[in-house]
Parts: structure tokens; sequence; C-alpha cells
């Protein structure tokens, strides 16, 4: 039994824990779920060590868990994925699994063996490994997940703790993932899965704990609730989804057009396979696809940071990128609101002139965006790496709108984002396009897509194909981003 | 919780505290000795004057590591640069008696800038179109500077008359003047202090001081959103070293009058520490600089005066630097005190992901 008593933790002004009681059995799935903020992850670093709480205590099975210590969680038995995974980016994933369990730790390393473990444990769960010695600097969020996942499981462990592990699975690969964790369950395992996706909490859990601004305000079964019921716990009102069928089709002129766009790897093979599409004023399209297939590859055309091998995009007005990988790509953590905002070109040669910089308009336009799209942050002096993973990306949509672009290209923009923020950003979106912008979202999460996409593009394997208009069947459009052919 | 400034000066204290503990060791009145170097760095209006003279280097080097550093390009060749600056100062110097004066400096000081911008910019052309570690590169031609200097000087600069490693003496109309001799006072000092405000300037107040230091934050990022690093990465190069080039020729022109060996008792790494200690930050490069040219010049009084051999403030200098820095808190950890100390809904935890530096 893996119990939490009476934790507290305050992260300066913010009480992140405030008297939480959690308990999670031996071979159930336990399902903690909550808005961004809400103290999951906080609780979760207090079980695995990463964080010592200010009062209250954790055992495991009747032992005490040494606060603050991650060696001591690990060697009682607690092993955690973490929402951001920490890889060591310019190592091998061999290499990664090697600080695993994998390692037998006989005198030398012999990353051979820790590769054939790994990819017998991999096998037995359904994962693919990328092949020998690659480093992991460039594979897809979900292959840094799943290696994760494998590090995590390399140690054997008592209890598994998970931080939003399935907002990076496609959804061919959720429900083989699920069933990981049923098997894992069976075993008699602990399992904790933090998530905001109810559904998933629902078709997955067996007990069911929701947060809600550091205290838990509801224990339940998935027997005794419903998405809606979870929903209104975790935010205390209900947000309605914006949905496609009220968008007006109104296609206005082509402002982005994508010909036969080609991208070939150093070694010839094909990236990207002569992409041809377009994208309307006032349209919201959506590309659809299993994360690499070549999406980050057209974000990075798309961004002008990379050439293509051959073909072409035209657009009339400029195009904001909002990168996938917010904490990496698309924000500076320890710079300021207002420098971030500087980051975006055309702001910042707004505010430049002779090559000056005007730092008090970028920190007016900073102050402004904050209150238009309610970020929550002390002030535009505050550094970005302080905000919440939700406010870290409603700057981000507010400076890509603020650049005043005639296209949104939007990767994964609601990653990890919970309901309430998730409906903002797409909000904020919608508005956009509904003021005549143009959008196209790619995305690996199918209900969002199919939720405010008028216009459905499929990618996998680095081809694109349009699907018709009628066709919403999420399980055989899951199908299409599995590679499958009609 | 020390404030910014009271930082140093905590770390002074403890570095005193240490040394004092060596040197009771070692026979010696610590008091008597630190009287003494601070006697021979502050102790009378000369004193002063040779100090400010001392540091001049190091702010021309040191801000040029900090401004390099600021961007993640890890230049540990100001050694170098300053000492190409000082061969071609040293080189155009003696052609230059029958210009105006004004004229004579502007062209001595060019010439340094310029050879210190060329050696900079190898390194940098280097590291972005080749991909060649700067580190590596800067210390390799490091070496080839102190060499071609040694060269210059037993063969093509060698003065005429062939018995002495040195070059001929510049030309007087290319000297800078001595303000109030018999201090050595000289423009340079004035030059290096426009030169930290200017830097400041362009670090925090133009658009392509944002570009550097977003560069050197999160380089990711900074691809993403347009700013070309390869060509970025070879104008901060071939500027920082234009500004260990210039303190070059502030050197040659001020003081030595000509090229000799071994002529930078190594500004280039001391600026290191100094760029380390002010934090990067080109305004506080100046203190720092001054600091650690009032150790060098109070260390040749406390040899005088108490016996105590010059290596001592080496040892000195050491502890300072080692303690500051273990005063200081790197990126990351200022960044987490944020995220905890901040209000609103962060209370994420963020894992400290902030990318190593290149190097």
């Amino acid at each position: 039994m893996l119990r939490a008593t009476a934790i507290t933790r305050r992260f300066g002004r913010t009480l992140a824990l405030d008297g939480v009681d959690f308990e999670a059995r031996p071979g159930e799935i336990h399902a903690l779920v909550g808005e961004n903020g809400a103290g999951k992850t906080t609780l979760m670093n207090v079980l695995d060590g990463w964080v010592a709480p200010d009062s209250g205590e954790a055992s495991l099975d009747g032992k005490p868990l040494q606060p603050g210590s991650p060696r001591a969680a690990l060697a009682a038995g607690i092993a955690t994925v973490h929402q951001s995974p920490m890889l060591f980016e310019r190592m091998t994933w061999e290499e990664n699994l090697a600080l695993g369990g994998f390692d037998q730790g006989a005198g030398g390393l012999d990353l051979a063996d820790v590769a054939a473990r790994a990819r017998a444990l991999a096998a037995k769960l359904g994962f693919d490994l990328p092949s020998a010695a690659i480093t992991v600097e460039n594979r897809s969020v979900a292959e840094r997940v799943r290696l994760e996942v494998l590090r995590a499981l390399s140690f054997n462990p008592r209890v598994l703790i998970l931080d939003e592990p399935t907002s990076v699975l496609a959804p061919s690969e959720l429900t083989a993932f699920l069933d990981l964790l049923r098997k894992l369950r069976g075993e008699g395992r602990i399992v904790v899965l933090i998530t905001h996706k109810l559904a998933e909490a629902i078709a997955v859990a067996d007990r069911i704990t929701v947060l809600r601004r550091g205290r838990v305000v509801a224990r339940t079964t998935p027997a005794e609730t419903s998405e809606e019921k979870l929903a209104a716990l975790m935010i205390g009102e209900l947000v309605t989804q914006p949905n496609a069928a009220a968008m007006r089709p109104h296609p206005g002129a082509i402002v982005l057009q994508v010909d036969n766009l080609t991208l070939a790897d150093r070694i010839g093979r094909k990236i990207l396979d002569q992409l041809s599409f377009q994208v309307a004023a006032g349209e919201v399209v959506g590309i659809a696809g299993v994360d690499g297939n070549g999406q980050t590859e057209l974000v990075e055309l798309l961004a002008d940071v990379r050439q293509p091998s051959a073909g072409r995009i035209t657009a009339i007005g400029a195009i904001a990128v909002i990168p996938q990988n917010r904490d990496l790509d698309g924000l500076i953590l320890d710079m300021r609101l207002w420098e971030n905002l500087l980051l975006a070109r055309p702001i910042r040669d707004q505010a430049t002139s002779h090559g000056w910089l005007n730092t008090s308009r970028a920190i007016d336009l900073c102050r402004e965006l904050i209150a238009r799209f309610r970020i929550r942050a002390p002030g535009p002096e505050t550094l970005a790496g302080a905000l919440s993973g939700g406010n870290r990306q409603r700057l981000e949509v507010a400076r890509a709108i603020a650049s005043h672009p005639r296209v949104i290209v939007a990767h994964n923009i609601c990653r990890g984002l919970d309901l309430a923020a998730t409906a903002e950003v797409h909000r904020t979106i919608l508005d956009f396009a509904a003021a005549g912008g143009a959008v196209l979202l790619i995305s690996s999460d199918l209900d969002e897509l199919l939720a405010i996409c008028g216009r459905l593009l499929i990618i996998s394997g680095g081809k694109i194909r349009e699907t018709s208009p009628g066709d919403r069947d999420p399980e055989r459009l899951g199908l299409l981003m599995a590679g499958a052919r009609d | 919780m020390l404030s910014a400034i009271a930082k140093p000066f905590a770390a002074l204290a403890l570095a005193a505290a240490l040394i004092s503990i060596v040197l009771a060791a070692l026979g010696a009145s610590p008091l008597g000795v630190f009287a003494a170097l601070a006697e021979g760095a502050f102790g009378s209006w000369y004193e002063f004057s040779e100090t400010l003279v001392k540091s001049t280097p190091l702010i021309f080097t040191g801000l040029a590591v900090s401004i390099a550093f600021s961007g993640a390009l890890w230049n540990i060749g100001a050694d170098g640069q300053l000492t190409i600056g000082a061969i071609a100062a040293g080189a155009v110097g003696p052609h230059l008696g029958d210009f105006p004066h004004l004229i004579a400096i502007v062209i001595i000081l060019a010439a340094g800038a310029l050879g210190g911008a060329v050696w900079g910019a190898i390194a940098g052309w280097l590291r972005a179109r080749r991909d060649v570690n700067e580190v590596i590169s800067t210390i390799m031609l490091n070496f080839v500077a102190v060499q071609a200097l040694s060269w210059m000087v037993h063969g093509p600069l060698m003065e005429p008359s062939g018995a002495y490693p040195t070059s001929s003496p510049i030309a007087p109309a290319a000297q800078l003047d001595f303000y109030f001799a018999p201090s050595r006072l000289n423009f340079g000092m004035l030059l290096a202090v426009v030169l930290a405000a200017a830097c400041y300037l362009l670090l925090f107040n133009t658009s392509a001081g944002f570009e550097l230091r977003a560069m050197g934050r999160n380089r990711r990022a900074a691809t993403f959103f347009g700013v070309r690093i390869p060509a970025l990465t070879v104008w901060v190069m071939a500027l920082t070293g234009a500004m260990a080039g210039l303190g070059g020729a502030v050197q040659i022109s001020a003081i030595s009058h000509r090229l000799y060996e071994k002529l930078s008792p190594g500004w280039g790494f001391e600026a290191i520490a100094v760029a380390l200690v002010a934090r990067l930050n080109p305004l506080a490069i100046i203190p720092a600089a001054l600091l650690f040219g009032a150790l060098d010049n109070g260390s040749q009084a406390m040899q005088r005066t108490q016996g105590i051999s010059p290596e001592l403030v080496q040892v000195i200098q050491g502890l300072v630097i080692l303690i500051i820095l273990a005063f200081d808190t790197p990126a990351w950890s200022g960044l987490r005190e944020q995220i905890f100390g901040a209000s609103g809904d962060g209370a994420n935890p963020v894992p400290p992901v902030a990318e190593m530096p290149d190097a």
C-alpha cells in the first residue's frame, strides 16, 4: 500500500499541496486527475523523493519513505516517468537506458547487453526501439516517453507513477499502452496514472482521486462517476468544448499554398515526400499523424529554419509558428516574459528602430497580452520558466497572435494542457480564424483535431492525404494515421 | 539573502580568512601582508593609478570573454586575440611618424582591433561552418599567436640592430599620452570604460544583443525564431576578438611602445575569471578587473616589504574566484528560485531541463 498522509508543500506564495491524503493499493491502477497546477505533479514528486514536503509523511507497505531522496524512493521500489522526458540528449538510447536497472553493474558497462534486455522487455510490451547507437536528441517525443517507461520498468518497481504519459501517444499506441498498465496491475504492482484525459482515467483506472488547487476534492471509482462529473470536480464548472460543426465554412482566399514539398535526409531518405496542400483564410486545417512521421520537419520548413530539397511554400503574409516543444523550442525559460515575446521576429522588428531595442514597448505589449490572454503571471518581468505549462502555452499563443500573422502553424499545442486551458487555446485559435486568419493545426491528438478542424489531412510516413469531409470516424482515421491504406 | 553587491565582498572576506590561515602557517603576519597588499594597490595616487593601468587590459579581455560567453560561445582565445592585435599595432606603429597624432592613434588602435577580429573570426568561422568546438580552436590559436609573436620579434619585426628580441619602437605620434605624469594613466583606461558601457548597451538595448543573449540561453529556440546562428557566431567572435585586440594595441601604444616576447602575462586567461566574477555583466567587468589589477599591483609591494612571493597572490586570486563562484548560483537554480518564489498557479516544479553548454 502506497500511502501519503496530510502532505503539505508550499512553493513561495503558492500552496501546491494542502493537507493531501492519498493511497493506492497493490494490484490497482489509480488515476490522479486534476487541472494544471492542481498539485498532481508535486504529489508525485513528494512520493518519488524529488520534493520534500513541508509536513506530512509518505509510506510504502507500512515503511516510511525518506523525504526528499529520489535514491531512497527508487530503492524502496518507486519508479516514475516524468512529464518532460529526463533523458540525456546527446547520449544514445542504450546509454540512457544503462542508467536504469538493465545494467547488471558487474564491473564494466555492457551496452549490447543493456540493449538486448531492453529489446526483450520492449518486445513484451509491444514497443519499437530505434536501431543501435542512435542519440536521443532527434527522436520524437513519443519515442522518448517509451524510453522513459522502459527505464522505469527496468528497475522492476513495486510502484510505477506515470505523469501524463499518454498525452504523446497516438490512438493506435494508446490501446497497447493501457493494456500494458493492466498487465502491470495484474502482476500486483501499484500503478499511479496522472492524467487529465478523463475518458482514459475512466477506461483504465480502478479508483480515481481528484485534486483541485492542492486539495483532494473527490475519491471515486469509474462506476460511480462520468467524464462530466469528473470535469466538474476538477475545474468547478463545465467548460464547453468548441465544436467544429459550429464553425461556418467560409473558404476565403488561399493564403498558404504548399506544392510538392520534399525533404530528404543526408542519405537521401525522404522524410517528406511531395506534400501538397493549401489553407484558406478563415479555415482551420488539421494534420493528424503519429509523432515522427515528418511533422517536426514540416513545421521547421514552414518556420523557414530549414530548406526543402524540392517543392515550395507560398504564403500571403507572415506565418507564425508555435513549435511543439514549448520548453526547448518555443520559449527561453530563463528569460523574462517580455523577452520571450521579442523572440518572435515581427515583434522584435516592431520594437526595434535603427537596431535599438525599445524595451519599454515590449514590456507594455507584454502587460497587455498578460491581461488579454489571462496569463497567470505576476508581470512582464517574470521568468518564463516560472509559469505553469498552461500559462506557457497561453504566452506562446499570445505571442503568435500579437505578431499579426496571416497564418498560424501550431504543432501539438495542447499537449499536457488541462481541459480549461485547452478550451481557451482552442477558442483563441478559432477566434483568429473567424477574424480571417488561416490555421494549420498539426497534432497527434485526433479528438482535438476532430473538435476544431474544418478539414483534416493525415500524415504518415512523410506523405500526406486529405480525408473526405464526411469521414469522421476516429477508429478509421486512427488506422490511417498508423499507416493503413484504404 | 545576500545582495548581488554584498556577495563578492563576503567572498573576499572568506578568501581573506582562508589566506590568513595559509600565511600564519608560513610564519608571516596576515595583517601585515594584507596591509602591504592594500598599500601597494591603493596606498598612494601613484600606486592607485598603476592599479588602473594594470586593470586596463583585463577590462578589454574581460569584455571580450563576457560578450562571447553571453552567446554561449566559449571564447578561451582572448589571449591570442590580444597578442595578434598587439602584433598588428606593433607592426604599423613605427611607420606612423608622418601622421598627425590623432590620426596615428586611430590607425594603430584600428590595426589592433582588426588583427584581433581576424583571429576571433577564424574560430567563429570554424565553429559556424565546420562545427569545430571553439574551446579547442581558440586554445590552439592562442599557441599559434604566442609563437607568431616570438617569430616576429626574432624575424620580420626585429629592431634593426638585431641585438634584442624586440620590435622597433612605435612612432611618438602613435603613442597614447600620460595625462598625469609620472603616473602612466592614459586614454586607454577611458576607452575601456566607454567600451564597457557600449557593450552593456549592445547586450541589453539592441536587437542584435537580444539575439546574442537568446542564442546563449537557448540555441534551439533562437534558431526556431529566425536567429541566423552561423552568421551571428562569426560576428560575435570577430567582435570579441576585436575588443581583445584593441586591448593589445592600447598596451603597445600607451605602455610598452614595442613588441617583445611574452607580452601578455595571461590577461586573456585572467579575463575568464574576471568575466565570471562579473557574472558576464559588462559594467561589472570594470570593478572585477580592478580587483584583479589591484591584486597584481599590490603583490609587488607585498613582496618588497613582507618577503612574500608574488605567487602567493595567485593563490589568493584562485581562492577569491573559487569562493565567489561558490557563492554564486548557477543559471538554473536562479530559475528554480523564481519558480518557487513565484505566485500564480506555477506550482509545477520544472525539472532542470536547462541545456548544458555545448563545450
